[in-house]
């Protein structure tokens, strides 16, 4: 049976048809590497403009549950629950418990070209514009964690007028603009502080720290790319990862 | 003479420019007009870099005439006590030419702040294109920045626009 738009219901239509996708996609009916119908299929089908049709593939596809390939059209490319055995983690975990965090000092809030192989890391071409945001979090007055974000200019033009020091920039995405970070890639090694982030840190030249980088993705598109340096004398941090069975 | 043009009908985009903070060295800003101009074969006039603190006000900007005067080794500068005479000069290209490797290397770790042209002088965006095009003249220019209420940076004017403008008053007789 097919389920339909109703259009006595308040909520927007594109939210209505984006919720009975879904459903298709997580009840299994729309299997994981099958093309979804064509949009003037689903806009037949569900008695829907265009526009609607294409703004809520697109927030399917921002979520992860569809991929577009040029030229071939959209396939379902996860379903909520996985058909194998996934590693799940929360995102949270991985912010380096923000909670503790007592205050948060603006270094740098501007924006730049992508130099060195941040075109690279960005997924952008070299002459575009990005957003560079650098943030000292300390607890009790002593500086523990220092974090540069790169954002594609695109992606958040607005973002620089955003109040940064109470706010993470995961929640501002997700709240203020409506992004939904889906994925996180998280890479962790040691590093030895520069000048610059040694007095940033208190520490002296040369100290060994953690160095996480992060790359934020909502669907297939690269929302950031942040460096996080972390005293390592101050705390740990935990990645719990969950096995879910089918 | 200007036709009651306003620096707003005239202006650019501040991203038609790439942006850059301070604290990048004269190095990274030459690949960056690399990338940006000679790459794509862009070539707007002036090709220049805005240059940003850390808070995203502007500070100033940086032509290829300043990247190239700071890359220029200190000695080759002309002095007020040392009048090089003509038939000289090309010998010291030369000796900046022998130097390029080692000594231009090392110059172009300074910041760009060091060599940039300070964002002294604005126009507002109501403001009258002539006054563009004195303040543009009188400090020898090559762009100037807009601002909004005297803070917000809004726009870009370039010779080109303002001689246009200017100049329609002659063409159009």
């Amino acid at each position: 049976m097919i389920e339909l738009i109703d259009r006595e219901n308040h909520q927007k239509l594109y939210l209505q048809l984006h919720s009975i996708i879904k459903k298709k996609i997580e009840g299994g009916e729309w299997p994981i590497g099958t093309q979804i119908p064509t949009e003037e299929d689903l806009c037949k089908m569900f008695s829907v403009s265009r526009a609607t049709v294409r703004t809520a593939v697109l927030e399917l596809v921002r979520e992860g549950y569809l991929k577009r390939q040029q030229g071939k059209g959209t396939f379902i490319y996860k379903s909520a629950v996985s058909d194998g055995i996934s590693m799940m983690t929360s995102l949270r975990e991985l912010l380096f418990e923000e909670d503790l965090i007592f205050s948060t000092d603006i270094l740098a809030r501007t924006v730049m070209m992508p130099v060195d192989d941040l075109d690279i890391r960005l997924e952008i071409p070299p002459d575009k514009h990005i957003i560079y945001i650098k943030k000292l979090h300390s607890i009790d007055n002593e500086p523990i964690l220092l974090q540069e974000s790169y954002i594609p200019y695109h992606i958040c033009p607005l973002l620089l007028e955003d109040d940064m020091r109470h706010a993470s920039l995961f929640d501002l995405f997700e709240k203020n603009y409506g992004i939904k970070i889906t994925r996180v890639r998280n890479h962790i090694e040691i590093t030895y502080l520069n000048l610059n982030e040694s007095r940033l840190l208190n520490l002296t030249e040369g100290t060994a720290v953690i160095l996480l980088t992060q790359h934020f993705y909502s669907g297939d598109t690269l929302i950031m790319y942040t460096r996080l340096i972390k005293r390592p004398d101050r705390f740990q941090f935990l990645i719990e990862l969950e096995r879910k069975l089918l | 003479m200007s036709n009651g043009k306003v620096v707003k009908d005239v202006m650019i985009g501040i991203f038609e420019y790439p942006h850059v903070p301070y604290w990048f060295s004269i190095g990274q800003a030459v690949r960056i007009v690399k990338v940006s101009f000679i790459s794509s074969k862009k070539y707007t006039d002036p090709m220049a870099i805005l240059v940003f603190d850390e808070k995203y006000n502007l500070m100033g900007t940086l032509t290829l005439k300043d990247i190239l005067r700071g890359l220029e080794p200190d000695f080759l500068k002309p002095s007020a006590k040392a009048q090089v005479p003509e038939e000289n000069e090309s010998g010291l290209a030369l000796i900046w030419d022998t130097l390029f490797t080692k000594g231009t290397k090392e110059l172009a770790e300074k910041p760009v702040s060091d060599i940039m042209t300070p964002a002294k002088r604005f126009v507002e965006p109501g403001d009258p294109v002539t006054k563009a095009a004195y303040l543009m003249l009188h400090n020898d220019l090559a762009l100037l920045p807009v601002l909004e209420d005297k803070k917000k940076f809004v726009g870009i004017v370039r010779m080109i626009e303002v001689f246009d403008a200017v100049s329609d008053a002659i063409v159009k007789e």
